[in-house]
């Protein structure tokens, strides 16, 4: 039991719990002295829940351990930078301020959130199969829909920190990221985040979807709004910290001789994430924040009856929450643009272009948000403009796609092509049907028409899976060799890509389909006279194989952690300095600072060198 | 052009001169709103006002130091990076109060509510003054005179606590007996929820000066190390330009309703 308790994820769960119910009885203690109602219809008012909430989170990240190094700081001690973490895998449950470690945590409890958010999937999408209810109410489909939503975002941004956390101070030479104690807080606030976020299902659930719109998320009639809200809020916090680390650490930890046009691509696109990732987020926590003051204390910001505006929680939702599906696709198209010039053996097509594109998908990214609200009552005289700049974002994706078919164009084609090769090739096609699909949503006529129907489901869902999920799949085939000094298996790999990408194409088409036919998005039922029933069918069994290609995908992975094949070597012949040491990578990653000399991406150029490892320098 | 290449006086001598055009710049933005309420120029005012204080009291200059030649792990190139890592901090910060802004100006448009103005320009006040010292205290310590750092830190915190006392502890009572009441509309809503979050700041910002003071005591900094009085220094005069903004958004701006 004391053995238990020792290990820092339980101690800091068990006195999230304390945290929990110390800070409810204290809201119960005072609204019994008040002779306020204590109990409400989940147990305890909201009040008390929410409070609980922010407590127990302070509790976890207090009695976790991981802001010890800070409490000696306040209280004038000296404190190393570095520790030495303990053997084995219990390092991933305690707070390591190594970024490789951190990175790997993000991943895994991505994964995790990514198998939550998709069981969450199957159900609601095994409900839509027939017409007329089968085995969910429609509170509880809400609820699934709704937080299917929210943890898949959670769980991509948590995916892109592994991506980032584990690969950009690797890429750029640097020891470790700027602020390693910085950097543990921000993966480590996630986990209370993501139990809040989760905690709202046995609260009442949530019926708004992932945006949350007042007035319908303002009713006080279920606490797991609330908790919802509370834990975007938190998970916000997660990244906005995560992103203000990484930009500094590029800024200032690079290797010596890497100027700004010889970092490596996806370093760049990181930067650009993380500048939208910094700014923005602090909106959507900042809507969130207001919607809950109106619930608990009357605040009527988006109550129109107390002068309130429900279109300003639209405004400032969707200023974070539309620049926040770059941060979300980013990191992913980085990762396609930094592995496609390994694999074909020649240079990336026009490096400083798909530099630029990246801060220009996020620049842009700000002023694009109200075409979300074409159809809200704003103001008419603010759709063309929107429109407009929201087509402008076509122009530096489409330098993105040029530079991958150029790159491609008369590259060597590795043959068998590896799993990790399948999908960057997958997550351009994928990509590609989702920025087609784009255009239609920004131009303000047919948005009027395909607005909060399946067709806008269907968009999103491939420009996710192309700017997310398979690059992200890409990045494990690839860099797992380099964390774990072993090789995912390519057999099942290839199992997994064909079943994943060819069961996708049938969803998201399926999902375009109905959504043109009038099938709207977030509804519990439909009509069969609409005429898509079967589609509905066909959409649930490629659920369902997805669901399947990730099983595999899992089998790999726990059988090759054990048994896949030992790779210490530079397995993809690549020119990136991770590549040029032994996997795994040691705790302080390179032993020799390295000196870059040349062009990251001169592949199939005689005699070009990108990084020199400099002898140690004595007493450096 | 930095405070270290001024000697002790005259670094004195220039927080001194900025307090002194921050003041007068502070009376005029009061005396516009009476004679000449014109948002723009009170916008153009507070702009101002914010600039000084970024370029003097905050020393955003510093930003652009070129340090490139020190070594990676020496106490100098670390604090660059800190430097950078708190200002970006700021800038996601700003973003809030930018919102709470956005908010006031999309529900109350060009109209206030009934406030005190006196009391609003004595928390005012009671802010830039404490700028002031803040900035005392961190130039006796850049100098190495850890006993004005020490008396000016506290008389900071001091006038902290007091604004926060002018604010959450008489404003918001004075403002209910206005009819500006928290759950009633959105009147009440917006200036509880602006004063209340920028309160909410003046408050981390207290205990992490309270931080600074003790550790200070203690002889935690000198002249060479002092990134802790900095940073505090730092946020204190954030906290003090949102304010800059806030205060003619809630007092100046807008006809009275």
């Amino acid at each position: 039991m004391k053995q238990l308790y020792s290990i820092p994820l339980v101690r800091g769960l068990v006195w999230l719990v304390i945290g929990l119910a110390a800070g409810i009885a204290f809201v119960v203690g005072i609204r019994f002295a008040l002779e306020l109602p204590v109990m409400g219809r989940y147990l305890f008012t909201e009040h008390a829940w929410v409070f609980g909430g922010v407590v127990g989170t302070l509790a976890f990240l207090a009695k976790h351990g991981v802001m010890d190094g800070w409490f000696k700081v306040w209280k004038g001690e000296e404190e190393a930078e570095h520790h030495e973490d303990p053997e084995g895998w219990i390092k991933y449950l305690g707070p390591s301020l190594d970024h490789k470690v951190i990175g790997i945590q993000y991943t895994v409890t991505a994964i995790i959130l990514f198998l939550v958010g998709g069981l969450f999937a199957l159900i609601f999408r095994t409900e839509l199969a027939f017409e007329g209810q089968q085995f969910l109410t429609p509170d509880q489909y809400n609820t699934m829909m709704s937080l299917h939503g929210m943890v898949m975002i959670v769980s991509i941004l948590l995916g892109i920190s592994g991506l980032i956390n584990y690969l950009v101070p690797l890429l750029i030479g640097a020891p470790d990221m700027a602020f390693p104690r910085l950097n543990a807080f921000s993966y480590w606030i996630s986990v209370p985040a993501a139990i809040w976020l989760l905690l709202s299902m046995p609260l009442g659930g949530v019926e708004t979807g992932w945006t949350g719109y007042p007035p319908l998320s303002a009713l006080p009639t279920k606490v797991g709004q609330q908790m919802f809200f509370l834990g975007v809020f938190v998970a916000g916090w997660s990244s906005i910290l995560g992103a203000l680390n990484l930009i500094v650490t590029v800024v200032r930890m690079r290797a010596r001789g890497m100027t700004a046009f010889r970092m490596p691509i996806f370093v760049w696109s990181a930067i650009a994430t993380s500048l939208i990732a910094l700014t923005a987020t602090q909106l959507i926590g900042l809507s969130f924040q207001m919607v809950m003051f109106q619930r608990l204390f009357g605040m009527g910001f988006f109550d129109p009856a107390k002068g309130g505006n429900p279109i300003l929680f639209q405004h400032l939702f969707w200023f974070y929450s539309h620049p926040a599906v770059y941060v979300f696709i980013l990191p992913g198209l980085g990762v396609v643009s930094e592995l496609l010039p390994v694999f074909v053996r020649k240079p990336l097509f026009g490096y400083r272009w798909v530099a630029m594109s990246s801060l220009g998908i996020a620049l842009v990214g700000f002023i694009v948000w109200a075409h979300h609200m074409f159809t809200s009552g704003m103001n008419e005289y603010l759709r063309v403009p929107f429109m407009y700049s929201t087509l402008l974002v076509a122009v530096p994706t489409g330098v993105k796609f040029f530079s991958w078919v150029a790159t491609i164009w008369q590259g060597k084609i590795p043959s068998p092509m590896p799993t990790a090769f399948l999908f960057v090739v997958g997550s351009i096609l994928v990509f590609l049907m989702g920025g087609l699909s784009g255009p239609p949503n920004a131009i303000v006529t047919t948005d009027l028409h395909l607005h909060d129907t399946y067709w806008i489901v269907g968009h999103f869902h491939n420009t996710f899976f192309g700017g997310f999920v398979f690059p992200f799949f890409a990045a494990l085939y690839y860099w797992f060799p380099k964390a774990t000094g072993r090789r995912l298996d390519e057999r099942l790999g290839r199992w997994h890509f064909w079943l994943m990408a060819s069961s996708f194409f049938v969803l998201s088409l399926g999902m375009m389909r109905v959504g043109l036919l009038g099938m709207r998005r977030r509804i519990f039922d439909y009509d069969p006279e609409l005429g898509f029933q079967t589609t509905h069918i066909v959409m649930t069994v490629a659920a369902f194989l997805i669901a399947l290609s990730v099983v595999i995908f899992f089998v790999n992975l726990v059988r090759s952690l054990r048994y896949g094949e030992a790779v210490i070597g530079n397995l993809w012949n690549s020119r990136s300095p991770e590549w040029q040491v032994p996997s795994p990578m040691p705790a302080h990653n390179y032993s020799a600072p390295l000196v870059v000399v040349g062009e990251p991406y001169d592949y199939g150029l005689p005699g070009s060198r990108y990084v020199d490892f400099a002898p140690a320098k004595v007493g450096d | 052009m930095t405070t270290h290449a001024l000697d002790k006086s005259a670094a004195l001598n220039q927080g001194v001169i900025i307090f002194a055009y921050l003041a007068i710049l502070t009376a005029l933005e009061f005396g516009l709103a009476v004679a000449l309420p014109n948002p723009i120029l009170l916008l153009l005012v507070a702009l101002f006002k914010a600039g000084l204080v970024m370029y003097y009291y905050m020393h955003i200059y510093k930003l652009a130091q070129q340090d490139e030649v020190l070594p990676r792990n020496s106490y100098a190139y670390k604090t660059g990076s800190n430097r950078l890592g708190l200002w970006l901090f700021l800038l996601s910060d700003a973003f809030v109060f930018g919102a709470l802004l956005a908010t006031r100006f999309n529900l109350w448009g060009m109209t206030r509510p009934h406030l005190n103005q006196t009391l609003g320009l004595a928390v005012t006040t009671v802010l830039l003054v404490s700028s002031f010292f803040m900035n005392r205290a961190e130039t006796s310590i850049a100098h190495g005179d850890r006993k004005g750092f020490l008396n000016a830190t506290l008389i900071t915190m001091i006038l902290g606590i007091a604004f926060l006392v002018g604010v959450v502890g008489l404003e918001w009572q004075l403002a209910q007996l206005e009819n500006v009441i928290v759950n009633k509309d959105v009147k009440g809503a917006v200036f509880y929820m602006m004063t209340g979050m920028h309160a909410f700041h003046v408050l981390t910002g207290v205990i992490f000066l309270f931080l600074v003071w003790r550790n200070g005591r203690r002889g935690a900094f000198s002249a060479e190390r002092y990134w802790g009085v900095e940073a505090a220094a730092v946020y204190w005069h954030f906290v003090d330009v949102v304010w800059i903004f806030f205060y003619p958004a809630l007092y100046l701006i807008g006809t009275v309703v």
